[in-house]
């Protein structure tokens, strides 16, 4: 699939087929695609765990739902748990990473980096100072497990899988696959190939971009080009939006089948 | 209650609204009064005491889902359905008729899905 159909087709998907499974190949590639996603650093600020549903008791099933993750769990075959690993927030890490970096010329002095600034600056100064905010490390790591959960949520689309983002009982999932402390639980990602309109009539109503972006300063929003706009629509990565109608009557459908509250 | 008392209360009414239920067969709409009745028969509350005694008030005077006795209540339906002696789909089914009733009447709950 292109890239900008994409970027367009991702949805949250409500409802999966619960019984076909998913490829591990597939999970593999959503895995590599994670592993690709930009990383201040080039440190390893994500963990995963895949999970195949039907590896679980019906008892740690149960255990996981949340109020917003019940029927979810039944229909998705795969859950991917992330994780943010705080300890990536090591100096040390970020002095063998970086010099990494810099030996193979990812960093490199046109842009002032140097084995001599890693070794005697960049990490006694600026680093360590850094690691030391609870506040600026939480944020890093959970901003970095973001993009990486991002790039893992296109990999499935690219691959005709559904993907939605959902909470989950930590409590439950810290006793079960005994993940240590210094994993911060994120998401679960479940994963299945979509039981609905993979695309669910349309997309999801958004605002323009003019609401949230500004060009040179804050009292000038963006404007949108209308010529790129009808680019994007060709290209897919703008669609229309979901059509209520059609997707109330898809909605009810899906749960006559699954037996769920309509 | 009876069938009929459950069809006049103001949440089952918006119930049938919300979920655009009036236009069912006359048959589906019968089967669910008739559940709630036999529901609320089961934990001794009229449809709007279910629904409002999900619902307590905040310290700033808001609105607002009491997990545990949402909690309680989900469990309340499983019990019913087992002693009602559904199984199988129509189990998964009945149960979530129950939860589409708060639902709609703004309780966030999540029955299970039947996977066949």
């Amino acid at each position: 699939m292109e890239f900008k159909q994409v970027l367009g087709n991702r949805r949250s998907i409500r409802y999966f087929e619960p019984d076909k499974p998913v490829e591990k190949e597939k999970i593999q590639i959503m895995l590599e695609a994670a592993n690709r996603a930009s990383r201040s650093g080039n440190i390893d600020y994500w963990k995963a765990l895949v999970i195949y549903r039907d590896e679980l008791d019906a008892e740690t099933l149960d255990g996981l739902r949340v109020p917003t993750t019940t029927a979810d769990l039944d229909m998705a075959p795969v859950q991917i748990y992330w994780f943010a690993d705080m300890s990536y927030a090591d100096p040390d890490n970020f002095r063998k990473n970086l010099k990494e970096l810099v030996s193979l010329g990812a960093l490199n002095a046109s842009h002032g980096w140097s084995d001599a600034y890693v070794d005697e600056n960049v990490v006694g100064q600026i680093i360590a100072p850094m690691l030391s905010d609870p506040q600026v490390v939480g944020w890093m790591g959970t901003i970095e497990t973001g993009l990486a959960i991002n790039q893992a949520m296109l990999a499935a689309v690219d691959e005709g899988l559904g993907v939605c983002l959902h909470a989950f009982n930590i409590e439950t999932a810290k006793a079960v696959f005994k993940f240590p402390d210094h994993w911060v639980p994120c998401w679960t990602l479940l994963v299945g190939y979509p039981a609905e309109d993979p695309l669910t009539g349309g997309q999801r109503p958004r605002r323009s971009i003019s609401t949230m972006a500004y060009i040179n300063n804050l009292d000038t929003p963006w404007e949108e080009d209308p010529a790129v706009t009808e680019k994007l629509k060709a290209a897919g990565l703008i669609q229309n939006e979901i059509d209520a109608e059609k997707r109330a009557a898809e909605v009810r459908e899906l749960a006559r089948r699954f037996g769920l509250p309509e | 209650m009876t069938p009929e008392e459950v069809a006049a209360a103001p949440s089952v009414v918006r119930w049938f609204d919300s979920a655009r239920l009036n236009s069912d067969p006359d048959e589906e709409k019968q089967l669910r009064y008739r559940l709630l009745a036999d529901f609320s028969n089961h934990v001794g509350q009229s449809p709007d005491e279910i629904a409002a005694g999900l619902l307590r008030t905040t310290k700033a005077g808001q609105s607002a889902i009491s997990a545990k006795r949402r909690a309680a209540m989900d469990a309340s339906i499983d019990e019913f359905v087992e002693k009602s002696g559904f199984t199988g789909k129509d189990a998964v089914v009945n149960g979530n008729i129950i939860r589409s009733f708060l639902v709609h009447n703004g309780i966030f709950i999540q029955g299970r899905a039947w996977r066949g």
